[in-house]
């Protein structure tokens, strides 16, 4: 398994409204997590990796499993992308 | 501190005296039409050596040197240095015009030229009395501890193109200086001199239909930052870093209400969308 972990160092971040935000340090920019973002980021605490992320989203929203692993693929592809994530 | 002690701070810091500004190395080196700001000490050059120093606790000095421009002296006094002087005692001014309906402020910004002025002008016409014009100073820790912003009631006369004089049907006063096409004018509903709270910031856009929409979340904090000519003396005054600056503005973003009036610029349209702004204001007061 590979632990997910946020680059905390990269960004500073706020909630306003039903948003998390996060400012990134090095450019100014601003990252806005809503929706179910908002609940695969705040399961993001460096030990899960993403089959346990996925087994915690689905007992919490009691969803379907496939459906909640291609949002957690999207989400973190994404995370990724913007420089959040700790390289695995 | 409270709404009165702030008003009592800007009364006693925004004290004037004419004669030579203190020498300060730190300030030696500024050009023409800058200003400096560090620490608790402000230094503003204006034309020639027209300069203008404030230190907290020392109040304003105004040097009338070689090329000075003397009708100009109020609106530097006004402007860079009042807002200055507002940053360095705790209290953050923003570039709004605002009007007061039963006891809370209505505030509209947008860049220079967006018809901030005229609509609160317009704004009297509905009853709705001025309560600051251009430049909005608030006191975040003078609230009544409810979380609302505390503002303090305007400083500067109303001041309008005569664009804006036709359209709102103000009647002109002098005009402000030789080389700026605007007058002063009294507010149709007159104006208020009371610290009140915040209600709203409507941030002015240019756009098809007249509406009001809301702001949410990141937006609102983006908002914020981009109030530029706030942000330096701001920034200058705090020393803050970036994340500071960032976590400051949020705790403000989320105690402020704010909306986005969009509206075409077309001058046959101004009254209609004037009345949508006189209902938005009167509206927000009924559904709380």
């Amino acid at each position: 398994m590979i632990a997910i972990a946020k680059r905390t160092e990269a960004y500073t971040e706020t909630e306003i409204d039903d948003e998390v935000v996060l400012m990134k340090l090095d450019s100014g920019e601003f990252f806005s997590i809503t929706g179910s973002g908002r609940a695969i980021w705040a399961l993001i605490d460096g030990q899960r990796d993403r089959a346990a992320l996925i087994a915690a989203l689905v007992a919490e929203f009691d969803g379907d499993a496939a459906e909640i692993a291609a949002d957690v693929d999207d989400f973190l592809a994404q995370l990724v992308d913007e420089g959040l994530l700790a390289a695995g | 501190m409270d709404p009165t002690a702030a008003q009592q701070t800007m009364t006693r810091e925004t004290r004037l005296r004419l004669g030579p500004v203190p020498p300060d190395p730190d300030f030696a080196d500024m050009a023409e039409q800058t200003w400096r700001l560090l620490g608790d000490r402000f230094m503003l050059r204006a034309a020639g050596d027209h300069r203008f120093h404030y230190r907290r606790g020392h109040g304003v000095t105004v040097e009338r040197g070689e090329g000075a421009i003397v009708a100009d002296e109020e609106l530097w006094l006004n402007g860079s240095v009042y807002a200055a002087i507002a940053c360095i005692n705790g209290l953050l001014p923003i570039h709004a015009s605002a009007v007061a309906h039963r006891g809370r402020v209505y505030a509209f910004t947008g860049p220079s030229g967006a018809g901030k002025s005229t609509l609160v002008t317009a704004l009297g016409g509905h009853g709705l009395p001025m309560f600051c014009d251009d430049t909005l100073v608030l006191d975040l820790e003078g609230g009544a501890g409810d979380g609302q912003v505390a503002c303090l009631p305007g400083h500067k006369r109303l001041k309008l193109t005569p664009e804006a004089l036709a359209l709102t049907g103000a009647v002109a006063q002098e005009r402000v200086c030789a080389d700026l096409d605007k007058f002063y004018a009294v507010p149709p509903a007159g104006d208020v001199g009371a610290v009140l709270p915040l209600a709203a910031l409507v941030f002015l856009e240019e756009g098809g239909e007249e509406a009001f929409l809301p702001i949410a979340g990141a937006e609102r904090i983006a908002r914020l930052q981009d109030d530029h000519y706030t942000a330096q003396l701001f920034l200058a005054a705090r020393g803050l870093d970036r994340g500071a600056l960032f976590a400051h503005l949020a705790a403000l973003a989320r105690r402020i209400p704010m909306a986005r009036f969009v509206r075409p610029r077309d001058t046959a349209r101004f009254a209609s969308g004037v009345a949508l702004a006189a209902e938005y204001v009167k509206s927000c007061d009924s559904s709380d």
